[in-house]
């Protein structure tokens, strides 16, 4: 089994990132990091330009995450997929047959989460396996 | 299963889903790109008034350079399917300099739109759910439509959006009320029941040439804006089923689609109204839709007023991710400051380059409506000189591109070569024409004199000096997207893909 951690370069996923780490080590499992990088609005001008930037986000923002759950010991990889967030998560779930998805929460009204179509939000309601939601700490 | 990827560079499977979008998704999207229901509000009006009963001709005319120039964008997205559209295009065949200005062009287009999208979307809803007295008002108008454009931005910001189903109804239903509106107009005709001075139609409407002259070249132009953005449907690159061919073949029938749509509609209302009519209400060429509308469908008005609003609506969304796209693009191969590649770490959407595109969209909204009401249109007729402009050099840029295959097959040389040339002529024609007739501020709409120039060629002029001192500037504080080289297609590409 592994944990999968959903990371973007929001302020939830620093702290979801040294919660998966902790339970990775807990359960001595692998982490799997997985970035979606489906730009939104699918369709139209310069569609390319607007995927390689996000793509590009996501690989930094990726290298960040895998420097700091390399200093703390744990055995990792990382995956780019070419999806929304939430699905992309729930695929690399069943792919790597995850324990856990984690991911950041942003603290957003219930119901702006499910209007603006929160990470969170979708994927409690839609995997498979247990989602544990990691608030983002306040300073 | 130890750290299999140090370096987080893209690891599996990289490409987008093959299958995600199939050819009715491209269709609605290159139909919606456009915004019949719109496109017919804002333009039916002026060009009724420019060249009365020969309206249905223009509308026929103006698609001729339209679909030369599609096939130009289906062969240009065939070999650079990633990569984006004109700005891109033109930067390989021709090099940065023409590449910039298209570019500029584009994005122009994309932001100065926007504000008159609003504005048809408020008026036309305002009109729609009976409160007339409220669109009347020039405050509340003005205040709406500025929210509105922040609302939209807003939306395209947090990349929320509408899902493909839901945009596929509102398209279809749009053209489907516009459709309604022709059958259920001429049908009043025939019966003569109309509550106007109705007229016959007649084949001899179909003559673009009827009326001539300047009034025939400023109509034309108007034209080109009403099937401006169905190219949309090209861009959707790897999206789309069998993505090499799918989306030309999506944008082909569009525009096809499109054609018999605006042609009933046009003698719809010239029939409907007859001449007299249309020449007493000329002043008000920006409601004669509206006025018609409920004319012919009485109670039901609504129907149409609401499918234009409609429409207008989701084509701010349609056209300010674009835009700001192409700001991004342009950012990201260091032809725009890197700010406007920003990426919103949450929402994953350009957003500097957004909301830029909203202010500039606010403040030229502003600015034109104090200057006077009719410079909306205007600014629709200098929009299509930007238009006419980018299109013509994206047909320029395909045979530039591809000039190395136009020998090896009749085909090639037909469609890839011949055919995107005489669409970029006859459009620069277009341009020419219209900048010589707008250079006399008697053929524009307002009749108003800036600097002795028709007010649209000035806003043209206007718009084009500020790229070009603006590329200028950023040629000598950033050369780094200067050094990119034009280049030809890749054969191997060409033959790849030939099916």
């Amino acid at each position: 089994m592994s944990v999968v951690l959903g990371y973007d370069e929001s302020p939830g996923a620093l702290s979801a990132l040294s919660v998966a780490i902790e339970v990775a080590t807990a359960y001595d499992e692998p982490l799997v990091i997985v970035y979606g990088v489906a730009a939104p609005g699918v369709t139209g001008e310069e569609y390319g330009a607007h995927h390689e930037a996000v793509r590009e986000a996501g690989s930094t923002a990726l290298a960040h995450a895998l420097r700091v759950a390399d200093e703390a010991g744990v055995r990792t990889s990382v995956e780019l997929i070419d999806e929304r967030p939430a699905q992309a998560l729930i695929e690399a779930a069943a792919r790597h047959g995850a324990r856990v998805i984690v991911v950041g929460t942003w603290g957003e009204s219930p119901v702006r989460g499910a209007l603006l179509g929160s990470t969170p939000h979708k994927l409690l309601h839609l995997s498979g396996v247990p989602v544990l939601c990691v608030p983002a700490t306040r300073s | 299963m130890a750290k299999d990827t140090t370096d987080p560079g893209p690891p599996e499977e990289v490409s987008l889903k093959p299958d995600a979008i199939g050819f009715v998704d491209a269709l609605v999207i290159g139909l919606n790109a456009t915004s019949p229901a719109y496109s017919v509000a804002a333009v039916i009006g002026p060009v009724v008034a420019l060249v009365g009963i020969y309206a249905p001709g223009v509308m026929l005319a103006s698609f001729v350079p339209m679909l030369l120039i599609a096939s130009a964008f289906y062969y240009l997205n065939k070999v650079d399917q990633d990569c984006g559209t004109t700005f891109s295009w033109v930067t390989r065949a021709m090099g940065p300099w023409a590449g910039w200005l298209g570019g500029w062009a584009i994005t122009m287009t994309g932001v100065l739109v926007v504000g008159s999208l609003a504005d048809v979307a408020v008026t036309f809803f305002l009109l729609a759910v009976g409160l007339d007295g409220w669109a009347a008002n020039d405050v509340v108008r003005q205040l709406l439509t500025v929210l509105l454009i922040l609302v939209m931005t807003a939306v395209c910001v947090i990349g929320t959006e509408l899902s493909a189903k839901v945009q596929n109804v509102l398209i279809l239903a749009q053209v489907a009320c516009l459709l309604a509106f022709a059958v259920v107009a001429l049908y009043r005709v025939y019966a003569d029941t109309g509550t106007l001075d109705a007229i016959s139609p007649e084949f001899s409407w179909l003559d673009p040439f009827g009326a001539g002259g300047a009034s025939l070249t400023a109509s034309l132009l108007l034209g080109v804006f009403i099937y401006w953005g169905w190219e949309s449907a090209v861009n959707l690159t790897e999206e789309v089923e069998d993505s090499a061919t799918a989306p030309g073949k999506a944008a082909v029938w569009s525009t096809v689609l499109l054609l018999v749509t605006y042609v009933a509609v046009a003698f719809a209302v010239v029939a409907y109204a007859g001449t007299a009519y249309l020449a007493e209400n000329a002043a008000e060429e920006e409601f004669i839709f509206a006025l018609l509308a409920e004319e012919a469908m009485g109670d039901w008005d609504w129907v149409v007023l609401l499918a234009v609003s409609t429409s207008a609506l989701a084509s701010t969304q349609t056209t300010i991710i674009p835009a700001s796209r192409t700001g991004l693009s342009m950012a990201r191969r260091y032809a725009l400051p890197a700010q406007f590649g920003r990426i919103h770490p949450r929402f994953r959407t350009p957003d500097v380059s957004t909301w830029w595109v909203a202010a500039i969209a606010i403040v030229w909204y502003l600015v034109l409506f104090h200057i006077s009401e009719n410079a909306l249109f205007d600014s629709l007729t200098a929009l299509s000189l930007l238009i006419a402009f980018y299109y013509a050099l994206t047909g320029l840029a395909c045979a530039v591109y591809y000039r190395r295959q136009l020998t090896r097959s009749a085909r090639n040389f037909f469609l890839i070569g011949l055919g995107p040339l005489i669409g970029a002529g006859l459009l620069a024609w277009l341009l020419v024409e219209s900048v010589a007739d707008m250079s006399d501020p008697e053929n524009s709409y307002s009749g108003v004199s800036w600097f002795g120039l028709g007010p649209p060629l000035v806003i043209g002029i206007g718009i084009v000096v500020a790229g070009v001192v603006l590329m200028v500037v950023w040629r000598l504080t950033a050369p780094a997207f200067w050094s990119e080289h034009p280049s030809v297609v890749d054969p191997a590409l060409v033959d790849g893909k030939e099916s």
